[in-house]
């Protein structure tokens, strides 16, 4: 694994997709040659230390020497982050954690993502092999809140989940989920790879032990240095030998080595 | 830079008087990509125990607003033994000083995990945890207890002579006797301070945002209640005082050295800023330079009357 780096991006674009939605593009050279699926930036949000802490956030499409950011404003450090303009700079230190490692043998692969939780999947996306069968699935609350842009959604031939019913399955993705798996042939071995919300997350766990399925998730939580000192962002082991830090044993885990039920996400 | 920052403690001499706050570092190789070692005089560890420690249920984490962060990691680490066999040998005691930071819940802890490490080579010392219940003692904290600190420091001292740093809480009014008693009873310096306890809500929710409900407040915040206690510490005793509290920038640091601080420790800081080791020297040199300091220490205690 690459040792994390540091690197001054500078931002090119900053675009609100939807109310509080932002997509900023940044020239980072040197992160965006070395990032993997799966891996996240630790960025900077305030010149100052109000707030304090970096944010954790997974890194989206990469373009050349351009990756892009992709998050909801949450709060103060959000909201410094959006407030970015083209020419801006923006400190980053990364690429954090383990590249998803997508076990041989499964077919197809299932990207199972809920509103930004699709952001880290696109790279995984990008650069699995063309020929490796997939299916890409994302729940959105409307179609008015569509984490990607309009190009980028037609490119990755997604099936989607709204909550209202405004674009693709009404309902939520662990339905559609079990409705793709019922249609899948027998000779199918599908591995489900997820990122989005806990409820999400957990259905998806239940969904996938029922059926006897591999599952991965990307886990997001608080975090505070991000390279494996601090132990903040724990999540329980499912031997009971206590913690994995998602910054450094994550954050993409087998579903069967956490206890996603208890984790606290969120 | 052109200002000396050397500076002498109980006879050690350090490069620098910049050192990791305990906890903040992990075991020194974390940030090895990303921090360089150069600008502090010393490193202290994350706090090792006898036995293994999972540490607290999350979230660990949360922000105060006005740049401050409340932990509660409950002092997770592999224990002593896992620590010797997995992590000792990459910790960088050529580049820097290294202090290994004890834990323990009685006496005996203490004395068990520092016999333990005074078989490694190449260390500098130890930061004695103090801000933890004392079991024998029905919970009540050796650091708030001037006689526990004295025999923990006692009994420490008497099975080393490498230097002995004794971190005290904020949490007591009189500074004085607890400091008086490590540094009678072989301290070769006082850490000021740990974390205050505090804690956050979420309304919304009514649920606290640590998994503990309470935690460790560190950050900006902090560094008035550390500047204090450091100043009422150095007046006690004659021991170098270690300062630990919401230092961010090289002006921080000039205010904990006229308080009397011969050390300063960088945390929190750490996690926002890596870079900041060196961006801190920087700023001090520039104070150093604009008001004729050749060396850090002319400013130690320098404090001007009111």
């Amino acid at each position: 694994m690459i040792p994390p780096i540091a690197e001054i991006g500078l931002v090119r674009e900053s675009i609100e997709i939807s109310p509080n939605l932002w997509d900023i593009s940044i020239e980072a050279p040197r992160l965006a040659s070395v990032t993997r699926a799966g891996q996240f930036a630790h960025v900077r949000v305030s010149a100052g230390f109000d707030p304090f802490l970096r944010r954790p956030l997974s890194i989206g499409p990469i373009a050349g020497d351009v990756l892009r950011l992709i998050f909801h404003i949450r709060g103060e450090g959000t909201r410094l982050l959006a407030a970015k303009r083209s020419g801006d700079t923006i400190d980053l230190i990364g690429p954090l954690g383990h590249p998803i490692n997508v076990p041989k043998g499964h077919n197809p692969i299932i990207f199972l993502t809920g509103g930004i939780g699709v952001v880290p999947l696109q790279i995984l996306d990008d650069q699995m092999p063309k020929e490796r069968e997939r299916v890409f699935i994302l729940g959105v609350r409307s179609a008015f809140t569509i984490p990607l842009s309009l190009s980028e959604a037609m490119q990755r031939n997604i099936l989607w989940a709204s909550d209202d019913g405004s674009l693709g399955y009404h309902g939520n993705t662990v339905q559609l989920l079990k409705n793709v798996v019922d249609g899948l042939s027998a000779d199918k071995k599908p591995l489900v790879i997820a990122c989005g919300p806990a409820g999400m997350l957990r259905g998806m766990k239940k969904f996938c032990i029922e059926r006897n399925i591999p599952s991965l998730v990307s886990l997001e939580v608080p975090m505070g240095c991000g390279v494996g000192a601090c132990q903040s962002c724990a999540v329980p082991r499912s031997d009971g030998k206590g913690y994995y830090l998602v910054c450094k044993d994550g954050p993409v885990f087998d579903c069967l080595d956490i206890l996603l039920e208890t984790a606290s996400l969120p | 830079m052109t200002t000396d920052f050397n500076v002498a403690m109980s006879g050690l001499n350090f490069r620098t008087p910049l050192l990791t706050g305990s906890g903040t570092f992990g075991y020194g190789d974390e940030f090895l990509s990303l921090i360089d070692y150069a600008p502090f005089g010393g490193i202290v560890t994350k706090s090792l125990s006898v036995r293994p420690r999972p540490g607290n249920p999350p979230p660990r984490i949360c922000e105060t607003p006005g740049g401050g962060v409340i932990n509660s990691i409950g002092l997770a680490n592999p224990g002593v033994e896992a620590f010797l066999a997995e992590k000792a040998g990459i910790l960088p005691v050529k580049e820097t000083k290294v202090f290994l930071s004890i834990f323990g819940e009685t006496v005996e802890e203490f004395v068990t995990v520092m016999s333990r490490l005074e078989t490694l080579e190449g260390i500098s010392g130890y930061e004695l945890n103090l801000s933890c219940p004392n079991v024998k003692q029905g919970g009540i904290s050796i650091g708030g207890d001037s006689s526990a600190i004295a025999e923990t420091v006692r009994e420490c001292r008497n099975i080393t002579d490498k230097f002995i740093a004794v971190k005290l809480t904020p949490h007591h009014t009189q500074v004085a006797p607890l400091a008086e008693a490590a540094a009678k009873n072989g301290a070769s310096a006082l850490t000021m301070i740990n974390t205050l306890v505090g804690m956050m809500i979420d309304v919304e929710t009514r649920m606290p945002l640590l998994g503990t409900v309470t935690g460790g407040y560190s950050g900006l915040p902090l560094k008035p209640v550390a500047l204090a206690k450091v100043w009422q510490a150095s007046k006690a005793v004659d021991i170098p005082i270690w300062a630990s509290g919401g230092i961010v920038n090289g002006l921080d640091c000039i205010e904990f050295l006229l308080a009397g601080a011969t050390g300063l420790q960088l945390g929190s800081v750490l996690f926002a800023d890596p870079y900041s080791p060196g961006r801190i020297l920087e700023e001090m040199d520039d104070y150093c330079r604009r008001h004729g300091v050749k060396s850090v220490e002319e400013l130690i205690g320098a404090l001007e009357k009111p």
